[in-house]
């Protein structure tokens, strides 16, 4: 009886405090290794968010880790949306915009939509995870993330509330050059707020009825008389020019609108009217030359499970590769195919197709080491590269939930017909119940890429007596990363400056580079000798530098790089 | 043009709108260009209006006029731009100029008639931060806008401007004698430097830079002015990231955005002529044997939209580049005959060197843009092939009695360079890309007459070989032609396959209570050449009239009601 009492008082707490102090009192929840067990911010990763949705999650984040998250608006869609952006460090360790920064952007394809997941995902995870673990906790001291959910809300605004969008975002176009915009787009010729597939009972027709799955539309063979037509994405002609579905909402791509390599749209299907002609695209410019200590960026799209990297035309564009970025490229790309199964490592010209203008060669030119990763492959429904039968997965494991069943419908040009196949949610989007994992593992091939991004040290002052009282002070600036703090498209664009390292203390009349430490040669830097001039600091090296001094007993030694943050040391 | 201008003047032939010469003979800074542009528009209210598009980073505006007749923007209409690049002055005047000349000559009946049928756009000047520098303190040949920039990369912005160091008002060269020089005077005119040419034996004896100091002690001289980017590096066509002046990327540019932007926004637009230092009309471009590969709007829908699953590492793709990098065969004819003309009507022998460029207006507005595009500088004086162009131009100078050509090399005192002997002298700016302000007038005219000419040739579509067969019982066909009979095309090849083109249409409307039983409704009408025709055919079924159109907002439409009685 009495321990009854004590349960109701404990429930009538429970509608008075907050669940968070509930829960770590009570315990309701024991920690599965690598993730938070009692997250401040409660978010379930088994459904889409709509923008709503994703303002919600980004201003609790930032309201609950202020110490950890910014949140603003890096700009306005065309069609008026906020474009968010969440900053992401640990603020009392540093002013974020001092520490290598790694972007992040989802969704910049409409239908494109988990690329959002990911992106939150990785925001809750780091916020999440801070007090508890050690790795993310130096990550967040050393780094600085830049996560902006979805450069498209527009796009995702039109799939989470009508049919199914664009690739592009929401400008209206005129993609059959008669004069009008947007006037013969698919339509919902049922209602469902889907666009499926249309067939037509015929007697021409090449397709038939799978024996085994009623859903399944197959060729006949061709000793087989077929029965049905397909028809194509739902929708009629609605401009009556004799083209059905050519010119609907949007129509161009967003990811083809980029600075570096550009060309039109007869080369290459989705251009525009020139490199950053949409206001989501301008946000992201705008942001990105800003913050220039962005040193390494990831956007997400679908589908496919590939981990893409440059060049995206042979022999590459404008940016530059060198032999050392591209062994860098290749092992974090290599390591990402095993942080998630199932997704290689592909280069895109010359593995997917060429692409000219697109996100990655102006990140690259930009002097970022950049991966764009294609969401979601079939080898993730069975974990099996050889089954990748949709109809059977949807059977299986959604039980018929990612399927509309073929219904009649009439249709203004062909008469009665039949309307049904699979919602825009399979396919290229993954089910429910794989968005964590994925997401998890997309989030650890950023984390694991950030990490890597350069992390400077400055190490073994040396002070020698020099004769008539001078000094000759000697130092080595370790980069204890892979990534080095200059790309080779920094270098060849000279897109920031070389990374600086100050002496303080004494007076300096000379400083100099060592270029050979075994055989003791040395480049002197005449002008400025304070500020010593390095070029770059490769991954997992050192470079050495030497002032000779008059005066001075304590001497310090800072380095000051752009995409390689600061660091200083003292001498003993 | 080697014939003196006085006697050219003389031999004028009589040509379709021969009308006075321009009274133009001085250069016009920017606010006098300004207040004639924005008068033309009081002067003429009801063919012209102005308007400016944005201002640049130096707070000037682009202007642009839009002179025509009824729907202006609803004809076919030709694009005419000056000062491409800001050291071109001429051409602001050419352009400016052919606006006065129309609009002065609106009541003559050729004029007229050309107004009801054309309109135009004109773009006084796109360099105006760069082309004032002409009139306003130091004279230097700048080609840059207002807009702040690390030209020299060095982390520091337009720290290393020009000095005049001998006080003439006017930036030429400074030579320094050297014996590690690797310049000489040259044979042919002992006035210009040319570089030692070691395979002829020789040493150089002098540096030469331009004039000023290495404020910002780098080895370089006058390499990061005031200002940054040249519009004529700014255009989309062979951009070139982070080039000498071309800006953040292509198009970032406030006034090369709102000349495009306009550009793009009317689809009527089927020609632009633009003064710069491109040139095609002096020469005309020619084709490549190879022909791009092109994707019809057919075979084009939907492409790039689905995306492959399980690709594979391994053997690459052979990529297919539908990159047009030369003028395709059907333009290259058209260029050739306007090219001619252009001889014809100005008198101008030969050709100017050649500039190319990433980035320019000329190349864009073809490849880019997909109209046909023309270009010159308006003037220029000729060089015998292989000869150096400065030697060329003094011996030009002198036989056209254009006065002090020449600052004469005078010795200064240069702080880079205490313990040798340093001079000031060469070639003043300006005066090798444009003609003396007293030949402006004839050239206004002779470019006025050009342009008109160029419209006289614009694609026009009628209908002819129109036939109606009554076939009894309220059955009808109906079959036309549609024919240009025009000289141009109906849009320029590189154009057919832009989206930022119309694609002519076919309608036929039949009236209540008829049937269109054969044919279609709405088609698509392929690109027509100057003197070609397509051919439609329809049957109806029912009494009444049938209202027929057919064209493009770049060609114009027509219309024609046909009775089925």
């Amino acid at each position: 009886m009495k321990k009854y009492k004590f349960s109701s008082a404990a429930l009538l707490l429970l509608l008075f405090l907050p669940a968070i102090s509930w829960s770590q009192s009570y315990q309701m929840f024991y920690k599965a290794a690598g993730s938070p067990a009692n997250p401040g911010v409660q978010a379930s990763w088994n459904k889409y968010y709509t923008n709503q949705g994703v303002a919600d999650l980004c201003s609790k984040l930032a309201k609950t880790y202020p110490d950890l998250v910014t949140m603003e608006t890096i700009g306005k869609s065309f069609q008026g949306r906020d474009i968010y952006l969440l900053t992401i460090t640990d603020k009392k360790t540093g002013i974020h915009s001092q520490k290598p920064g790694f972007w992040i952007d989802g969704n910049i394809h409409s239908i494109e939509l988990q690329g959002t997941e990911m992106t939150l995902y990785t925001a809750w995870y780091l916020c999440e995870m801070f007090d508890e673990n050690d790795f993310i906790r130096k990550l967040l001291a050393e780094k600085t993330f830049y996560i902006a959910p979805t450069i498209n809300p527009d796009g995702r605004e039109y799939f989470t509330s009508s049919t199914v969008p664009p690739r592009s975002g929401l400008a209206p176009r005129d993609n059959d050059r008669d004069g009008l915009v947007d006037e013969d787009g698919t339509d919902d010729l049922n209602g469902d707020k889907e666009i499926s597939l249309m067939r037509i009972k015929s007697q021409r027709g090449n397709m038939k009825i799978d024996p085994s799955d009623p859903r399944k539309m197959i060729r006949v063979a061709p000793d087989e008389k077929g029965d049905y037509e397909l028809l194509g994405y739902e929708g009629f002609d609605n401009d009556g020019d004799g083209l059905i579905n050519e010119d609907g909402p949007g129509g161009y791509d967003g990811n083809r609108d980029w600075g570096f390599n550009w060309e039109p749209n007869y080369v290459q299907n989705g251009a525009d009217k020139y490199p950053f002609s949409f206001p989501e695209n301008q946000a992201v410019r705008d942001f990105v030359k800003n913050h220039p200590n962005i040193a390494a960026s990831q956007s997400f799209h679908n589908s496919g499970g590939m981990i893409l990297r440059g060049p995206s035309i042979r022999g590459g564009g404008s940016e530059a590769y060198s032999r050392q970025d591209d062994d860098v490229i290749e092992r974090i790309g290599l390591t990402g195919e095993k942080i998630i199964p199932g997704y290689k490592l592909l280069t895109i010209w010359k593995d997917l197709y060429t692409v000219w203008g697109g996100e990655l060669d102006w990140m690259h030119g930009n002097g970022c080491f950049v991966y764009s990763n294609e969401l979601w492959t079939s080898y993730l429904m069975f974990y099996d590269s050889t089954n990748t039968d949709q109809y059977e997965f949807d059977r299986l494991l959604l039980f018929d939930d990612a399927f509309i069943p073929w219904q009649k419908a009439i249709h203004p040009q062909y008469g009665e017909i039949e309307i049904g196949g699979f919602k825009k949610t399979l396919g290229r989007l993954h089910p429910g119940f794989l968005i964590e994992t994925d997401a998890h593992r997309n989030a650890a091939f950023c984390i694991y890429n950030a990490y890597e991004m350069p992390l400077l040290e400055v190490k073994d002052i040396t002070v020698k007596n020099l004769d008539g009282g001078l000094k000759e002070v000697s130092a080595a600036i370790e980069n204890k990363r892979m990534l080095p703090t200059h790309s080779a498209s920094n270098l060849k664009y000279r897109i920031d400056p070389p990374d600086y390292v100050f002496l303080d203390g004494g007076t300096v009349l000379s400083g100099m580079i060592v270029d050979d430490v075994l055989q003791n040669r040395t480049t002197e830097q005449k002008k400025n000798p304070g500020r010593l001039e390095v070029n770059n600091i490769p991954g997992n090296s050192q470079v050495y530098v030497r002032w000779i001094v008059k005066g001075g007993s304590k001497f310090n030694v800072k380095v000051e790089s752009v995409k390689g943050g600061r660091a200083s040391g003292q001498s003993k | 043009m080697k014939i003196p201008l006085k006697i050219m003047i003389l031999s004028l032939a009589a040509v379709a709108y021969a009308t006075q010469i321009s009274a133009q003979n001085k250069y016009r800074n920017f606010t006098e260009l300004s207040r004639k542009t924005e008068s033309l528009a009081k002067e003429y209210p009801a063919l012209c209006s102005v308007k400016s598009l944005v201002k640049t980073a130096g707070g000037k505006d682009i202007f642009v006029l839009t002179i025509g007749t009824g729907e202006k923007d609803q004809k076919p209409a030709i694009a005419v731009l000056g000062g491409i690049e800001g050291n071109y002055l001429a051409g602001r005047e050419l352009a400016l100029g052919f606006a006065e000349n129309l609009l002065k000559d609106s009541g003559n009946p050729d004029i007229k008639q050309l107004l009801s049928s054309i309109t135009f756009y004109v773009f006084p000047d796109i360099s105006p931060d760069a082309s004032e520098q002409y009139f306003t303190g130091l004279k230097y040949e700048r080609v840059i806008n207002s807009r702040s920039t690390d030209d020299d990369r060095d982390f520091v912005s337009d720290e290393d401007p020009y000095e005049d160091l001998n006080g003439d008002g006017i930036i030429t060269l400074i030579r320094v004698s050297d014996p590690a020089g690797t310049f000489i005077e040259s044979d042919d005119d002992r006035r210009i430097m040319v570089a030692a040419d070691l395979s002829k034996g020789q040493k150089g004896s002098y540096f030469v830079y331009s004039e000023g100091i290495d404020n910002d002690k780098d080895g370089k001289f006058n390499e990061d002015g005031p200002g940054g980017v040249n519009p004529n590096r700014n255009f989309t066509c062979n951009y070139e990231e982070y080039g000498q002046n071309s800006g953040y990327h292509a198009m970032s540019e406030p006034e090369t955005k709102a000349v495009a932007d306009f550009l793009f926004d009317h689809f009527n637009i089927y020609s632009t002529v633009a003064f710069g230092p491109q040139d095609n009309l002096g020469q005309p471009l020619k084709a490549s044997e190879k022909q791009p590969e092109f994707t019809s709007f057919e075979q084009g829908m939907g492409r790039g939209v689905g995306m492959g699953m399980g690709m594979t590492r391994g053997a690459p793709r052979e990529p297919v580049d539908r990159r047009i990098t030369a003028i395709l065969k059907k333009d290259e004819i058209i260029n050739k005959l306007v090219s001619d003309k252009y001889h014809e009507i100005t008198g101008a022998k030969g050709a100017p060197s050649a500039v190319q460029a990433p980035g320019n207006f000329m190349d864009w507005a073809y490849y880019h843009y997909g109209r046909y595009s023309f270009s010159t500088p308006g003037w220029w004086y000729p060089v015998e092939k292989g000869k150096n162009s400065e030697v060329a131009f003094l011996s030009f100078a002198e036989k056209n009695r254009i006065p002090d050509a020449f600052v004469p090399w005078t010795e200064i005192k240069h702080p880079d360079f205490p313990s040798k002997k340093t001079e000031a002298g060469g070639i003043k700016p300006f005066i090798m890309n444009n003609p003396p302000a007293d030949t402006l007038g004839y050239l206004i005219s002779k470019h006025y007459e050009f342009i008109t000419a160029l419209a006289a040739m614009h694609p026009e579509l009628e209908f002819i070989d129109t036939k109606i067969e009554n076939r009894g019982d309220n059955l009808f066909s109906i079959t036309l032609k549609v024919h240009n009979r025009g000289i141009f095309a109906t849009a320029a090849e590189a154009g057919s396959i832009n989206q930022w083109t119309k694609i002519m249409r076919m309608v036929i409307e039949p009236a209540k209570g008829q049937t269109l039983l054969s044919g279609q409704k709405i088609q698509r009408i392929q690109r027509l050449e100057g003197g070609s025709t397509a051919e439609f055919s329809w049957l109806i079924s029912g009494k009444g009239s049938v209202l027929i159109s057919a064209g493009a907002i770049n060609v114009g439409t027509i219309k024609t009601t046909l009775e089925l009685k």
